[in-house]
């Protein structure tokens, strides 16, 4: 990390050579989503003994989908709990990838990828799960208190007979987005500097790692909201190009089908690809704001022969 | 009357006396209303005064009249509305503290004889002596055959927070069965009665309206700042000290109804035919219907339009237009054109959800939401659908005025019919999503159908269905069965039905069998069952394919006719047949399919048998037995069958087992196509939130 870059840059070259940190998260998302994906498996066998077979190989079919949560509702629940369990898995998989990646970002020995990420991640699991569950607390107040209570507020203001979309209805619309959007972006990034304060070592617990993210945000919210910004509509759009390029694409042949998973993982692991550009943007923001101290990593694994090989060209 | 007495009269219905199958070139005139109201928005109370004139339709005399006083259903937590409704209707509540109203009659006179201390509540339906909706007045002289006799009536209203259909919310009202309505009196024959009598049923949680044509002139008081939207046509307007006299005239109605709001943004359009009948649909009409486009293009004539929008959804009005004039073009098409010259459309506030979606005659409410006008709700088309349900009860209920109270079903189902087909012909349906997933309207009101556990009949009076089972049967369930009668005559010979059935209604009371009677002669006995199981019994039907298998014929073994004992030939292990040989022993295999029904309704289904080589083997089963085992020897495995393939029986209760494949599957899994996509949308799901940590 040369460090005349900005943080936008550093983040977008990040995002492109540090492509194996974004496959190991990408690789955790796969991991997450295998209690849905098994679950999916009985779900829809009868899919291919019954008569909607050629249909919804051709593509949409309303009636097809209707009767099916008419005629399986028990099976649908089932799956649907399985994709619960997928989301209690991913949120614990990425607080410790997430971790495990940004110290990898950070020592700058980007090999073994998988192993070093989880390794590296799994020493400051505690600690990062202690601040998230800070994350969820302040998250929960401030959406309390900005967002959901003047929205409340509001209400009461206008009284019981306002007329619907009145002024300050619509002013609280806006404001509740507005807000909720200055909330996510605040809790978000102090968790996320919290967690780079644990991961270079400068705390030592979450209630450490907060106070020092507070530090290093101080004087540069809107850098550090715009960084926020950019990433997140980055993602989006990679994410909504995606799904629309997956849904467009509508196979028909059994080659086609694989060729929609191999698409529409790849737009994932490229998704994957700015949420490492975000860390490390992140974490050259931080470090312009305090530099950072010698990183002693928890496992230093030596790189095996073929990728000195590698790494030296 | 219990459900079973009522079914029990309708199926004996056919042996009675019919009125002459004419249609009625205008509608009969019995009653006329001269109505003088007056509004006081700061008491919420509202004082009306009406000339009633009515015309003894009958050949008997009549000696009392029975009056709806429908608001009485609001006035207190006895009334039989609130017992049933326990003051909640279509998911509003009634508001504890204002949600009650009333009608009370301060005076009621003929020939200037006091009618009301001989006057009485009566309850016909359950005896509920705290019920105040129908009062029946002794006339002093009875009334005889064709006399018209004319009452004065003064009454006040206590008007309720809307909940149900009627009532205030801020400074919006509205204004339905609001005024002392006279009942039908039915005369020998009408509806297939034996006898002349009254028909007055009490305003029950889930009944609607029943009234005879007349002509109605309104004069309506209101503050001057309302904007008033009414069924008529604004005749004269007067202002004095603060206040508005607006007069109203609307012929040919049985019904009456207006709404008051200061907010409101009025938009005018006009129903063209020139412009607004599309020509594929009129060609596909003409094609369908076996008329000349020029015959069914003649009853159309221009329509005013007004919507009455809340400023909040007023950009939507547009929505609420493109409907309804699809509707003009579409009813015009297949039932008849619109005889009246304007049409106002009611757009109630959003806290005013009770309001919502309300039929009158040349007056109806819509109902939407700010949140409908914007991507990506924006491609939920309930706006148009209420517009289309509700302005299509211009025809069923309307113009084709089924008693709402008996037949619930002949209003709301046959109304849910065409709406979903204009849905789904003009929308794709009653929801588009971003990313080409939709819902079908019909799917929509199938699903409802054939999953439920059904107890009830459609010809079920409203207040007699079993919890729950009021609105499915009367909308869904009544729509799918009409669709199912549709989908086994097929279109022509429906839409022909269809239509005549129409023609031949306007302006009358049709019964349960004078629509099942329409499609008769074309069914030719086929759809007995299906009305008898569905329209008076809860019937259901389910089609399956239970079980395919395709093997190899077995060569001849055994004793011939010759008694000489034949043996199979060996397989030849390892040895390669000589090329002639292969020809001449080219495989065949056996191949059985057994086909099902369960439930009670068997209808003609066709069913496909497609084989390995890709040929297909289509037959029609009547669908009387209660299983059919087909069974062929052909020079290919057989691959799948299926039954049903068309999705022509509307009413099977899983279509799911409706095809079977023997064997292994081949080619592409829609399983995995489906499970692919469902993947991703969990990863998805699960990816998204990683933006939020
Ligand atoms: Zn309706």
């Amino acid at each position: 990390m040369p460090p005349r870059l900005s943080p936008l840059t550093t983040g977008l070259s990040a995002a492109i050579t540090h492509r194996r940190l974004a496959g190991v998260l990408w690789l955790g998302l796969v991991f997450s989503a295998l209690p849905a994906w098994v679950a999916f498996g009985p779900l829809f066998a009868p899919i291919d003994q019954g008569p909607f077979r050629e249909s919804l190989l051709r593509g949409w079919d309303s009636w097809a989908f209707l009767s099916f949560l008419g005629v399986f509702p028990r099976e649908t629940g089932i799956a649907f709990a399985a994709v619960g369990t997928s989301l209690v898995l991913s949120v614990l998989l990425d607080l410790l990838l997430t971790t495990g990646a940004v110290r990898v970002l950070l020592s700058g020995l980007p090999r073994p990828a998988l192993r070093r990420t989880v390794a590296e991640g799994a020493a400051l699991f505690r600690p990062v799960v202690w601040a998230f569950a800070r994350y969820t607390v302040s998250l929960a107040f401030w959406i309390g208190l900005l967002v959901a209570g003047p929205v409340f507020l509001l209400g009461k203001i206008a009284g019981k007979d306002a007329a619907p979309n009145g002024a300050l209805a619509t002013f609280g619309l806006v404001w509740a987005v507005v807000a909720s959007l200055a909330v996510a972006a605040n809790v978000n990034l102090r968790f996320s500097l919290a967690r780079i304060a644990l991961a270079t070592g400068q705390a030592a617990n979450a209630r450490g790692a907060y106070r020092a993210a507070k530090k290093v945000l101080r004087e540069a919210r809107p850098h550090a909201a715009g960084l926020w910004l950019f990433w997140l509509v980055l993602g989006l759009a990679i994410q909504a190009a995606f799904t629309a390029l997956g849904v467009a694409m509508n196979p028909a042949t059994s080659a086609g089908i694989a060729a929609l998973v191999v698409v529409r993982q790849l737009g994932f692991w490229i998704f994957a690809m700015t949420r490492i550009g975000y860390q490390a943007s992140l974490l050259r923001f931080a470090e312009l704001k305090r530099p950072l101290p010698p990183l002693p990593l928890a496992h230093p694994f030596p790189p095996a022969p073929e990728e000195e090989a590698s790494t030296a060209a | 009357m219990s459900s079973r007495v009522l079914a029990a009269a309708a199926v004996l219905g056919l042996f009675l006396p019919v009125l002459p199958a004419q249609a009625l070139p205008a509608p009969r005139k019995i009653v006329d209303y001269d109505i003088r109201a007056t509004l006081d928005d700061s008491r919420r109370e509202l004082k009306g005064h009406e000339t009633l004139r009515w015309t003894n339709p009958s050949d008997v005399p009549v000696a009392e009249l029975k009056l709806h006083l429908y608001w009485n259903a609001f006035r207190n937590n006895r009334s039989t509305f609130f017992r049933e409704s326990g003051g909640r209707l279509r998911g509003d509540q009634a508001d504890e503290a204002e949600g009650f109203g009333s009608i009370d009659l301060t005076s009621m006179t003929r020939d200037g004889a006091d009618l009301l201390p001989a006057a009485r509540f009566e309850s016909p339906d359950d005896g509920n002596r705290d019920d105040r909706t129908v009062l029946s007045v002794p006339l002093g002289s009875p009334v005889a055959p064709g006399e018209t006799i004319a009452l004065e009536i003064a009454w006040t209203s206590r008007i309720p927070r809307v909940f149900a259909r009627a009532g205030y919310v801020r400074d919006f009202y509205m204004f339905g069965q609001w005024y002392p309505k006279v009942a039908v009196f039915e005369p020998r024959g009408r509806r297939r009665r034996a006898e002349p009598g009254w028909n007055a049923h009490q305003y029950h949680a889930n009944s609607e309206f029943y009234a005879d044509w007349g002509d109605y002139r309104v004069a309506l008081t209101v503050p001057e700042r309302y904007v008033v939207a009414s069924a008529g046509a604004l005749v004269k307007e007067s202002r004095e000290g603060g206040r508005k006299t607006l007069v109203f005239e609307q012929a040919s109605v049985h019904d009456f109804a207006w709404s008051a709001d200061p907010r409101f943004v009025v938009r005018e359009d006009l129903f063209d035919p020139e412009k607004d009948l599309p020509a594929g649909e009129l060609a596909r009409a003409a094609k369908l219907l076996g008329r000349s486009e020029a015959d069914l293009r003649a009853g159309f004539r221009p329509v005013k339009l007004r919507y009455y929008m809340q400023p909040d959804h007023a950009g939507q009005w547009t929505r609420y237009a493109d409907a309804q004039k699809w509707a003009l073009a579409w009813f015009g098409l297949y039932a008849f054109p619109y005889p009246y010259a304007q049409s106002s459309c009611v757009d109630p506030p959003e806290d005013g959800t009770g309001a919502m979606g309300m039929e009158y005659q040349t007056i109806f409410t819509g109902g939407t939401m700010r949140a409908l006008g914007n991507w990506p709700l924006n491609g939920i088309r309930e706006p148009e659908m209420i517009v289309i349900h509700e302005f299509g009860h211009g025809w069923w209920y309307g113009l084709v005025a089924s008693n709402e109270f008996e037949e619930s079903w002949m209003d709301e189902g046959i109304n849910s019919f065409t709406e979903y087909e204009m849905m789904d012909r003009r929308y794709g349906g009653i929801a588009r999503f971003p990313l080409g997933a939709r819902i079908g309207s019909f799917d929509l009101g199938r699903i409802q159908t054939i999953r439920a556990r059904e107890v009830d009949r459609l010809a079920t009076p409203s207040w007699g269905f079993a919890p729950d089972a009021y609105g499915r049967n009367s909308y869904a369930r009544a729509a799918t069965a009409i669709d199912q009668i549709r989908r086994t005559l097929g279109e022509e010979a429906f839409w022909r039905a269809f239509r005549a059935w129409a023609e031949r209604w306007r302006f009358d009371h049709p019964t349960t069998e004078d629509f099942l009677d329409a499609f008769r002669p074309a069914a030719e006995g086929k759809l007995e069952t299906l009305f008898r199981e569905t329209w008076y019994g809860n019937g259901t039907t389910d089609y399956a394919v239970t079980r395919v298998s395709s093997t190899e014929a077995r060569p001849f073994e055994g004793y011939d006719d010759e008694g000489n004992r034949v043996t199979a030939p060996k397989k030849a292990s390892g040895r390669k047949p000589p090329p002639g040989e292969k020809a001449r022993a080219a495989k065949r295999y056996e191949s059985v399919a057994l086909v099902s029904r369960t439930g009670t309704i068997p209808l003609p289904v066709t069913i496909v048998l497609s084989f390995e080589n890709g040929s297909t083997w289509r037959t029609t089963w009547d669908g009387k037995a209660p299983w059919l085992r087909l069974r062929t020897t052909y020079g290919s495995r057989l691959a799948r069958a299926e039954v049903d393939p068309d999705r022509r029986i509307v009413l099977d209760a899983n279509p799911w087992n409706n095809a079977r494949y023997a064997g292994e599957k081949q080619g592409p899994s829609a399983a995995a196509k489906v499970r692919a996509y469902a993947l991703h949308g969990v990863q998805i799901l699960l990816s998204s939130l990683w933006l939020l940590r």
